[in-house]
């Protein structure tokens, strides 16, 4: 419906001979969100009645694997399940996301001595959309934390998060800089710790296989992990 | 050290030099005013005997009195390097002109300085943060910028407060300087 | 003013601060350049290399005016990796600030430690050993062989090629381990001491040195008949991005970029330190200033580094590897420049004592900093696939320029 529309689409500025882009087309956001009227058949999304939106969202049920059993089911392990957690451990596809000089040996552990696509790693995706596992190997600075975090964002479930190095994990080097971030659990939730400066690429093979095992164990929940630093008081 | 610069340097330069050619290893120092700091780069930089044609660096300095801006040069003509001290710039209000009429790569130099001191180089046509985001307030590097747990002290004055395990402030010494073994 | 936050889209339980929306409005221009730069002509736009991108640079931002397919003009932003070095070593020690120097340049970072070092050695007013010297003349030239076989794998990464990058890593590894063998560490090695270095030679160095040595140079030339020869790689770097040795002087260009343009410049023969007196190489030099000129500048340099350590596995003396220092490190105040020539140019430190054992002032002058400066003027007029070309040509490395 929407591609042979006649009508104008009035989210964006008029172009008009005397304007024709000498001004910064700027496309507003709401084009292509459900914030436009005409998506969806023109019915909103909380209403759309293939969609259940509202349900998945009060329930919580949009974030749990669906190929599961439910509730008091969850704890009978079946075959599909592990199945499912096999394929998913054995091709985590991350995402290029080296700052600094971890990830050199990040890198180093993807080229054939450390040869990572063992494991079924080796595709570094470039775009956030299709990658699984967000290795943040390196400094995360404050101006870069905004972008890195939407990155997060823009990764689909089920991810995972792996801080790979001392500055990732705590600050490392840099404990008392200005810019710079003291551990990436303070901006989003970590799944695996490897501390070194760098680490090794044994190292990182290391984490990467406990990834491998913490996605076998947690059965399809993967979001359930603590955030933030979870070091005890008085630390 | 190339002691025919520096009687070179003292005959170009003449009045504009603040102290007398400083030499040590292989480094030469001068020191000009704030006011003759564009003519002596430019004196340096275009004089067929001098002949610094390469900027090495530019850097800002604050030495908590004052600022400086400090500039090394290089030339095919001398084995010294040449450092050109400009003191001078007021703390609070650091003016310069910009090097970049001579040297246009000292644009992002004079940027790193505008954003780590403040100071605001004329003539500089990009004069905007380069390593902090655009709306950082401070300038980090200067010294009445402290980092987080007061980090001044040195190392060498003994353990910091956030490290310290309980020893109470007023024990006697001996009771301060028994060391635990292996706790 | 309490800081807005929304929940995060994925986790309730995260907040993100307010304001890191999708799109960003366009910027008002601060200054004369930022406003040339985002004023637009008819058909132009703007295209933005995110701080995230496949090109292994590390994390820079460039915002690209394009017309159709042609970069008009283009605006670095930095300060992504800004960790604040400079502003911790002065809080830091002496021995702790050349800690904090590695991983500025971290593929080549025993030129990063070396630099302050020297600098430091020089307010000490203390003289390195012989053997020490030679042993600093070795890695480095190691530490300089491994650098510019990563520029190789990046360069041709950048231009499409994935094989070899994977070849590159295998010989940079092997490098990588011998000095893993001897300071004990991998990528930043913290090898240097102010007076000497840490630790003598040990065996487990010297057959790794050995094994590698033999065919080191048959490697490295099989590794470059694959993009050397390769029609498309010349024919995509030849003629691009030309610098000229005016422009180059003028904007502050040094190593291996200033060298492809014709001025014979190297700190190794025109400012010599540690042995390189007394060694024989050659500085190669080019004169077209293209991309190509500046690929083929760092391999003949690889040659002349094998060269290099062949001559000081030959003449090392035996005797102590670190000065008599004291413990506690306190220079007289003064100043002190040290200088020596990494990969990618002149690496410098101006460091400023004032008396105490903690450095007052300790500048760090990177040469990956003043090179991207150029990627603007010579990616104009280029195409969009040309900007990566000609920023891996210039090889920088964003741990050094952010600092």
């Amino acid at each position: 419906m929407a591609i042979n529309d006649p009508r104008p689409n009035e989210n964006l500025p008029a172009v008009t001979p005397e304007r024709s882009v000498r001004t910064p087309l700027i496309v507003p956001n709401t084009l292509y969100t459900t914030d436009d009227a005409r998506a969806y058949g023109g019915i909103p999304l909380e209403e759309h009645p293939n969609l259940e939106l509202a349900r998945y969202a009060a329930t919580g049920d949009g974030r749990v694997d669906d190929a599961r059993w439910s509730g008091a089911l969850a704890a009978i392990p079946t075959k599909a399940d592990v199945v499912l957690d096999l394929i998913r451990a054995n091709s985590l596809w991350p995402l290029l996301s080296g700052l600094a000089c971890c990830a050199i040996e990040m890198m180093s552990t993807a080229t054939p001595k450390n040869d990572i696509d063992r494991w079924g790693m080796f595709p570094f995706r470039a775009s956030p959309r299709q990658a699984d596992v967000l290795i943040v190997a390196g400094t995360l600075t404050t101006k870069m934390a905004e972008p890195l975090i939407r990155l997060w964002e823009q990764m689909p479930e089920p991810k995972w998060v792996v801080a790979m190095g001392d500055c990732t994990c705590s600050g490392g080097r840099y404990k008392r800089s200005y810019s710079v971030v003291q551990g990436i659990d303070r901006v989003m939730p970590v799944d695996v710790y490897i501390p070194g400066c760098p680490p090794r690429p044994e190292g990182l093979i290391y984490g990467m296989m406990k990834l491998q095992q913490l996605v076998k164990d947690r059965r399809g929940h993967w979001n359930e992990r603590a955030i933030g630093p979870t070091a005890p008081e008085g630390i | 050290m190339d002691s025919a610069l520096a009687t070179l340097l003292a005959t170009k330069l003449g009045e504009r030099l603040l102290l007398p050619v400083r030499q040590r290893f292989d480094e030469t120092e001068i020191r000009v005013s704030i006011a003759h700091a564009t003519e002596t780069l430019r004196i340096l930089h275009d004089d067929p005997m001098l002949e610094f044609e390469m900027l090495i660096d530019l850097c800002g300095v604050d030495t908590g009195e004052e600022m400086q801006v400090v500039y090394h040069l290089s030339s095919s003509r001398s084995s010294d390097w040449l450092r050109l001290i400009v003191p001078g710039l007021e703390r609070n209000a650091p003016r310069i002109a910009s090097a970049t009429s001579i040297w246009p790569g000292a644009e992002w130099m004079e940027r790193e300085a505008y954003d780590m001191f403040g100071i605001i180089f004329e003539g500089n046509r990009d004069l905007r943060r380069i390593y902090m985001p655009d709306d950082y307030r401070s300038f980090p590097l200067r010294k009445d910028f402290y980092l987080a747990d007061d980090a001044s002290r040195s190392p060498a004055a003994g353990v910091r407060n956030m490290e310290r395990a309980g020893t109470p402030q007023d024990a006697t010494p001996a009771t301060a300087l028994r060391r635990t073994t292996g706790a | 003013m309490p800081q807005q936050t929304r929940p995060s889209l994925d986790d309730p339980r995260i907040s993100i601060p307010a304001g890191s929306e999708w799109y960003e409005p366009a910027p008002t221009p601060q200054t004369e350049r930022q406003a040339e730069f985002l004023t637009l002509k008819d058909g132009e736009m703007f295209v933005n290399m995110g701080p995230q991108h496949p090109s292994t640079h590390g994390v820079l931002r460039v915002v690209i005016k394009i017309d159709g397919e042609k970069v008009v003009d283009l605006d670095p932003v930095l300060g992504y990796l800004h960790r604040g070095v400079e502003k911790l070593c002065e809080n830091a020690d002496y021995h702790q600030a050349i800690c904090y120097t590695d991983p500025l340049e971290y593929v080549s970072s025993l030129f990063c430690e070396a630099a302050p070092v020297a600098a430091f050695e020089k307010l000490m007013e203390v003289d390195v050993p012989r053997r020490a010297q030679y042993i600093r003349v070795l890695t480095m030239e190691l530490n300089r062989i491994a650098s510019h076989t990563l520029f190789q794998g990046w360069m041709a990464l950048d231009l499409g090629g994935l094989t070899p990058i994977l070849w590159s890593f295998i010989e940079r590894d092997e490098i990588v381990d011998m000095l893993a063998a001897l300071t004990g560490q991998k990528l930043l090695y913290n090898y240097y001491r102010i007076g000497g270095v840490n630790g003598d030679l040990n065996h487990e160095f010297m057959s790794r040195l050995g094994t590698w040595m033999s065919r080191a140079a048959a490697q490295i030339d099989s590794n470059l008949g694959l993009i050397n020869e390769n029609e498309l790689f010349v024919r995509r770097t030849r003629g691009l991005g030309v610098l000229d040795a005016k422009t180059a002087l003028r904007m502050g260009v040094t190593g291996p970029n200033l060298r492809s343009t014709g001025v014979p410049y190297d700190l190794r023969r025109d400012r010599p330190y540690l042995v390189y007196p007394e060694l024989e190489f050659d500085i190669p030099t080019r004169t077209e200033g293209d991309s190509l000129a500046r690929y083929l500048v760092r391999i003949d340099e690889i040659k002349q580094s094998i060269r290099i350590i062949d001559q000081v596995l030959h003449e090392m003396p035996d005797g102590p590897v670190m000065a008599k220092l004291p413990r506690l490190i306190r220079p007289r105040p003064g100043r002190a420049f040290g200088a020596v020539e990494g990969p990618r140019g002149v690496y410098g430190t101006y460091a400023i004592s004032d008396g105490t054992d903690q450095p007052f002032r300790m500048r760090i002058h990177d040469p990956s900093f003043v090179h991207l400066q150029l990627v603007g003027p010579l990616t104009r007029g280029n195409l969009i696939a040309d900007t990566m070309a000609v920023m891996a040509s210039l090889d920088p490395v964003m741990g050094g320029v952010d600092k």
